[in-house]
């Protein structure tokens, strides 16, 4: 794999992130992020549809009347949503439930129509593909991380699993933050993320 | 030949091949994956049929603990005992009632389940209420919703909700009343009433409502019920009885003292 490839799979995950650097796809991130499971199957789904996007638009992008072209990169991928969508419901009903609106809405979620528009359109197949799993790493990535600490504070368990009860962390007269299970906590931690990786890659600051 | 791709009838030509393409796509998927779906749904429900029995329905299964599932008539006679022409019947229970069929789960110790649904606040509310064999008591309460405000409505899907359900009784006497979420807090005495969710009003006086309407079409079935099973738990339900009469009673002297 060329090196100028691979950058498009990986800036998106920490230098050009799009939810901590961009600042796009925020609104589902906050709504998905109470458990890691959901945060986990949202982040692949969201891969999935900016992937294929990407590729596919890319394919199309010389026969694309450019008149038409938001509507085209809509149409499909709001059919990649759409099957996202029913596959979960046929495979992992209780998680489809779980995320109900969110996967619908992944359809207006900005980070993919903006890859489709700045780069799917303008590259080929290949890199367009690597950088929309890269973008949808990215983004998961953050859900996963922000996902990990509101389950863990706010309900003492990861995937599910009571961690803190089998420590015994209660026993120790700990209480689960409640406040963690709301979606401003998550707001919160996605700017306690953005200040450490801006502390740590000083480039990004803004002078 | 070079295509002018901004072309009125290129542009055209694109949507109209572009639209039935997906169109194809979108049916295919959505009839292979059908069948997956309906399971998944078919089998909520059963663990939600479970749950209101007070089962984990990690551990148990329908089979295990329903013995039947029939479709009674307005006169509470059953009509239909086909399975899946029960769980057909449930996908809409609000039209089927009004059809004047009603679906009900017999379990094996000879509780029964019926199927709620109703209004909450800002769309459909549903879930699954399970009495004891005297047709009276409660004996578990599962509800779900689809858009009730998560921290007030929502909250009647938590389990520390539906446990207040649970010994409650639908029947005072004779007399149906059903259970009523009481704002500002249920007399701790009154067994036809549970506490209301603060904040959330409208959601709880929509499953107050929605307990009275389902179940008061199955009354002719319950008074049949109760009737065959009758002979043995009499007594305790005269001493029960009495003892709510008794409490009325008190109720009564203390408003006419104030």
């Amino acid at each position: 794999m060329a090196s100028k490839s691979l950058k498009n799979l990986t800036a998106p995950l920490s230098g050009n992130n799009p939810v901590i650097v961009q600042i796009l796809g925020i609104c589902s991130a906050l709504a998905v992020t109470v458990q890691l499971k959901p945060a986990i199957v949202m982040g692949l789904s969201v891969m999935v549809v900016t992937a294929f996007a990407n590729l596919v638009m890319s394919m199309l992008r010389k026969g694309v009347p450019s008149r038409i072209r938001i509507i085209v990169q809509l149409v499909v991928i709001a059919t990649l949503v759409i099957l996202v969508d029913q596959v979960l419901k046929a495979f992992v009903y209780d998680v489809s439930k779980q995320l109900s609106v969110y996967v619908g809405l992944i359809i207006t979620n900005c980070i993919v129509m903006g890859r489709v528009e700045a780069f799917a359109l303008q590259n080929k197949p290949w890199d367009s593909f690597l950088d929309g799993i890269g973008n949808g790493a990215g983004y998961g990535l953050i859900l996963v991380i922000v996902a990990f600490f509101r389950e863990l504070l706010g309900s003492g368990s990861l995937f599910g699993y009571p961690v803190f009860e089998k420590i015994g962390l209660y026993e120790l007269g700990y209480s689960n933050c409640g406040l963690m299970l709301f979606p401003p906590m998550a707001l919160i931690l996605v700017g306690c993320i953005i200040w450490i990786h801006r502390t740590i890659n000083t480039n990004l600051q803004e002078k | 030949m070079k295509v002018n791709t901004n072309s009125n009838v290129y542009i055209i030509i694109y949507s109209v091949v572009m639209v039935v393409i997906v169109a194809v796509l979108l049916s295919l998927a959505a009839l292979g994956l059908k069948p997956y779906q309906d399971e998944n749904i078919l089998n909520e429900k059963k663990i939600q049929i479970v749950k209101a029995l007070g089962y984990d329905a990690a551990t148990t299964q329908y089979k295990d603990v329903v013995a039947e599932a029939v479709i009674l008539n307005a006169e509470g006679a059953a009509v239909e005992n086909d399975e899946q022409k029960v769980f057909d019947a449930l996908k809409d229970v609000k039209g089927s009632r009004e059809a004047g069929s009603f679906p009900i789960f017999k379990a094996k110790d000879g509780s029964v389940v019926v199927p709620l649904y109703g209004a909450g606040l800002w769309g459909p509310i549903w879930g699954y209420i399970a009495l004891n064999s005297d047709m009276n008591t409660v004996k578990g309460i599962v509800l779900d919703h689809s858009g009730e405000t998560p921290g007030l409505g929502a909250e009647i899907t938590t389990a520390k909700h539906q446990a207040m359900y649970v010994g409650k009784t639908i029947f005072e006497g004779e007399e149906f009343v059903g259970i009523t979420l009481k704002k500002g807090g249920a007399d701790k005495d009154n067994l036809h009433e549970v506490d209301a969710i603060s904040g959330g009003t409208k959601t709880s006086d929509g499953v107050s409502n929605m307990i009275k309407d389902c179940l008061v079409s199955y009354k002719p079935y319950f008074a049949a019920a109760k009737a065959t099973v009758v002979a043995e738990p009499k007594a305790e339900e005269a001493i029960e009885a009495e003892a709510t009469e008794q409490k009325s009673n008190d109720k009564n002297i203390e408003n006419n003292g104030k």
